[in-house]
């Protein structure tokens, strides 16, 4: 939208505009530009007063130390020694590759199943008319109520007996109830928008409702599949309080617990400690920034139905 | 082929709603039956029942002497036009118009062979490999025509087909989808709101209105004989001109009165009451022997081959057609000969035709 | 011809529903159920072979806690506090992208960073920021000449909250301004161009056009952060663990004490029913309240 100013010089309005994009840069950026420059940051530099904003010397020792031990190509520190000595690697370092890989396999598990399940009951909802319409679509939102921590303790007994404790596939599952409504939520705002006449014209065509929704919808959704995948993605990958709960040991601790377990751990150094964190930022925030058009688009869909 | 047949069919939505009511409706086999009538009069939820993309709520559909009430849309052997041509976007023009056959598994050759038939007969040839968002209206209309053309179905369905071009594609359009039916030798069912469309296309026209059939037949049936007012009222342009009034008896001899009009109406029989006269605004001659019409001149329009006068009679205002050659101008008074067969007569409380049995 | 009660159009409908079926039966429905069921008992993991009904005790017990309600007053503090800044920073934000100028597309993608971050990382990044030795607060504050001497800010009972509902004001920032954002892009143009030929000058457009336009996206935006905040757990396990002495005892932290903790699930799930309750009740006054200004 372009709003006329007949008033006011332009000068002035580029000045504002200018002034205003760098502020909210700096506030969006500076934290993490702090993340980063930390963690490619000595043990000794990173504890001197005021901050090295800077890194006189970056090093790249912590993300080298992480793959190394992760790949098995190293061995962590022995107890006892001295984090500042240099070349230190705290006895965690080996835990967040393979970390890594179990948050990559649940989120993917999770986006594969979204699209599995969302697809084809947000086609229905959208272009079929069937009893019990209106209660699938409230039944919908009124998940997204519910708190999470509220199905934590149900989840945590139920995960319990089936013995499911500290296996993936008790994240999968219960991340579906926190992805799934949100993805038939947006795919199906999508597929209303597209004309009830296409429908209508590829089942006369000689379609069933599956081969409507595979060779017709299907193919037209890709911005919409795109930006639940994300979605689904990106909340498997950064959520926390289930993952805490249901994982005990590294076999199925995702990035978020082994990079908590850090944070509140002293003997890491800090300068490892933003290293964690860079390696749990990148690749979503690489996603969002990559796929930006993708999520806004998404996140409106969602929204405006919302 | 396919004879089609509604026995009391209703079809009512999940909000109650009634759509279609009692429909009885029985449609040869390869004629060309247009539904016609005001948006919200039923016919399109009549032709998508056809179509199997409504289910039936009451009643029977049968093609030939089959029940088709729970077959489903892909199942049936129908093809049909949408007013949106609703192609797919993702396609080309090829495979939209294929992709019938695609899902009916048609042989490749023989696929191709009947894409480019079509093509060739619609004249979109050179448009094949394009993509649907690359057309004009016009093409797109072609390229819908196309897709349902080559499924050779036994039942052709269009709803408005050519209601999104423009008036003179329109009517070249309109001889195009006769010339296709003589050559289909489908059953046609056409939709629309344009009673042009319907006179010119039809065999035979089924007006409706809030779900339920007005009047069924040929076109010449539907514009000289209607059963009512509102299937009067519907056809013809400019609209017939209804004038209340009284039907009174004098010496045995029934007659229209309205304020100092009084028409003579020979042929009618029954009591007196109060009826609605119609009168279509080309029904009107020279003055001669029969009952006369006498006016005052309010507006004269000439449209190029005739022109239309707005013309007070009593305390009416007329709207009628005559040649160019008769010169008036407004403030004028004018006098009309009326053909008395030509005169329509409706009951005013129930507007049902005074006509005959009809 | 009989109508078949369930029409071919229903089969297909519930066929493709199969899957979102179950998955709301298995992880929604039946989860909300057990836990109200369990709610009704005095579930305690260190017994587990007793489990009495005892109805509604856990409830009674949870609400006439004092401890509770002062948590339940933290979340609202809290809350309050989160939602406030979201809406005022993000209606800033949108207003800004809702100009044309070079770099705006620039902007707009950085502005998904904090959303696209695992709240764990958020969480990393702030306690760094906040340290109270080496943190980039301190230092900041402190190169600036703002404060003398370092300053401990997590550990000030006092400043908490505050400096937690920061964090979480960061990371929400984006999603609130590109919904409000939304909202602005429907107003037509011809409002301002009208607005304009009638002299109104440029805060008194926001002010008369923009604002009341925009309360609809309030609405959502205010709904969405209440609920996100009220839930929120993350931050006060990261930073603080509801520390110091209690300052940051939210409900949520509350339950996860309670449940995994004092393996207490009986009172647990009564406590996250009562929180979900307050969030329903919560979101439909102010839909109410909204919507009577709308």
């Amino acid at each position: 939208m372009i709003v006329p100013r007949p008033i006011g010089p332009r000068v002035v309005r580029a000045a504002i505009l200018a002034a205003a994009s760098v502020l909210l840069l700096a506030y969006v950026l500076a934290p993490v530009a702090w993340l980063l420059s930390s963690s490619l940051q000595t043990e000794r530099e990173i504890v001197s007063i005021p901050p090295h904003w800077i890194p006189d010397h970056p090093t790249a020792q912590n993300f080298r130390a992480i793959f190394a031990t992760g790949l098995g190509l190293a061995q962590p520190s022995p107890n006892g020694a001295d984090p500042a000595s240099g070349g230190f690697i705290p006895s965690v370092a080996g835990n967040l590759l393979p970390a890594m890989g179990n948050s990559f396999i649940v989120a993917t598990a999770v986006v594969i199943l979204n699209l599995l399940i969302g697809v084809p009951a947000a086609y229905a909802i959208a272009k079929i008319r069937f009893r019990g319409r209106g209660v699938a679509l409230y039944a919908i939102l009124a998940t997204r109520v519910i708190p999470d921590i509220a199905l934590v303790v149900p989840f945590f007994l139920v995960v319990r007996k089936l013995g499911l404790l500290d296996n993936l596939a008790s994240l999968i599952i219960t991340y579906l109830a926190i992805t799934v409504p949100f993805s038939v939520f947006v795919l199906a705002s999508f597929f209303e928008q597209m004309p009830d006449d296409l429908d209508r014209a590829a089942r006369v065509d000689g379609c069933s409702r599956l081969q409507v929704l595979l060779r017709v919808f299907l193919p037209l959704a890709r911005p919409a599949l795109v930006a639940i995948s994300l979605f689904a993605f990106l909340a498997s990958w950064n959520e926390f309080l289930l993952a805490l709960m249901f994982t005990q040991t590294a076999a199925s601790q995702t990035l978020p617990i082994i990079v908590a377990g850090i944070t509140s751990d002293f003997t890491v150094s800090f300068s490892f400690l933003n290293a964690a964190g860079v390696l749990a930022v990148l690749p979503p925030v690489a996603l969002a920034v990559i796929f930006e058009r993708y999520i806004v688009s998404g996140l409106t869909a969602g929204a405006v139905k919302g | 082929m396919a004879r089609i047949r509604f026995q009391s069919v209703t079809k009512r939505y999940a909000n109650g709603a009634t759509a279609v009511a009692g429909l009885d409706l029985d449609i040869a086999d390869q004629e060309f039956l247009v539904l016609l009538g005001p948006s919200g009069c039923g016919k399109s939820t009549t032709l998508n029942m056809i179509a199997g993309l409504e289910e039936i709520s009451e009643g029977v559909l049968l093609f030939d002497d089959q029940i088709v009430n729970n077959v489903p849309a892909h199942k049936r052997d129908v093809a049909m036009v949408f007013q949106s041509y609703a192609l797919y976007p993702h396609m080309t023009v090829f495979e939209n118009i294929a992709f019938g056959l695609r899902m009916r598994r048609v042989g490749e050759a023989d696929l191709r062979m009947r894409v480019m038939q079509a093509a060739d007969k619609l004249e979109i040839t050179h448009l094949l490999e394009r993509r649907p968002s690359q057309l004009s209206g016009g093409q797109r209309q072609r390229v819908a025509l196309g897709r349902a053309m080559v499924r050779e179905p036994a039942v052709f369905l269009m709803d408005e087909p050519l209601s999104n071009l423009d008036a003179s594609l329109r009517i070249s359009m309109r001889a195009q989808i006769r010339h296709l039916h003589t050559q289909m030798r489908s059953t046609f069912v056409y939709v629309t709101h344009d009673q042009a469309e319907a006179l010119t296309l039809a065999d035979r026209i089924v007006v409706m209105k809030d779900g339920t059939i007005q009047q069924i037949g040929t076109p010449d049936e539907i514009y000289e004989s209607p059963t009512n007012v509102f299937v009067a009222s519907f056809l013809g342009s400019p609209t017939i001109n209804l004038l209340e009034g009284a039907l009174e008896r004098e010496n045995g001899a029934a007659c229209f009165k309205r304020g100092t009009l009084t028409i003579p109406l020979p042929a009618l029989q029954g009591g007196a009451r109060n009826i609605v006269l119609g009168l279509r605004p080309e029904d009107v001659g020279t003055p001669g022997d029969g009952p006369q019409l006498h006016g005052v001149v309010d507006t004269a329009m000439p449209s190029g081959a005739d022109q239309f006068l707005g013309v007070l009679v009593d305390d009416a205002m007329l709207f009628l057609r005559v040649g160019k050659d008769v010169r008036v101008r407004a403030g004028e008074a004018i006098s009309f000969g009326l053909n008395p067969e030509r005169l329509h007569v409706f009951d005013r409380e129930t507007g049902r035709s005074l006509r005959g049995a009809a | 011809m009989a109508i078949r009660a369930v029409s071919h159009d229903e089969r297909s409908a519930f066929g493709l529903l199969a899957g979102l079926v179950a998955v709301l039966m298995a992880v929604t429905a039946f989860p909300i159920l057990y836990s109200l069921w369990i709610s009704l008992f005095a579930v305690n993991l260190r017994r587990p072979l007793r489990m009495p009904f005892v109805g509604l005790d856990n409830y009674i017990a949870v609400l006439s806690s004092p401890a509770f309600w002062e948590s339940a007053g933290r979340t609202a503090l809290f809350s309050a506090m989160a939602v406030a800044a979201v809406l005022v920073i993000a209606t800033l934000v949108a207003v800004l992208l809702d100009q044309e100028f070079p770099g705006r597309r620039v902007l707009s993608a950085c502005l998904l960073i904090p959303w696209a971050i695992p709240s764990v990382a958020n969480g990393l990044m702030w306690k760094w920021i906040y340290d109270a030795n080496y943190g980039a607060l301190n230092g900041l504050l402190l190169q600036l000449g703002f404060i003398n001497s370092a300053m401990i800010w997590l550990g000030d009972a006092n400043r908490t909250l505050p400096l937690i509902a920061n964090a979480f004001i960061w990371k929400e920032v984006p999603l609130a301004a590109i919904l409000l954002l939304v909202t602005l892009k429907s107003i037509p143009s011809d409002l301002y161009a009208a607005a304009a030929v009638d002299g109104a000058p440029a805060f008194r457009r926001f002010v008369a056009i923009t604002l009341p336009a925009l309360r609809p996206g309030f609405l959502l935006v205010a709904l969405y952060e209440a609920m996100m905040a009220i839930r929120h757990f993350d931050l006060f396990f990261l930073l603080t663990e509801g520390g110091p002495g209690g300052a940051s005892d939210v409900v949520a932290w509350r339950i996860y004490v309670e449940t995994f903790r004092n393996l207490s699930f009986g009172t647990g799930a009564a406590m996250s029913y009562i929180l979900a309750l307050a969030t329903l009740l919560m979101s439909y006054a102010l839909i109410r309240s909204m919507a009577e200004k709308l």
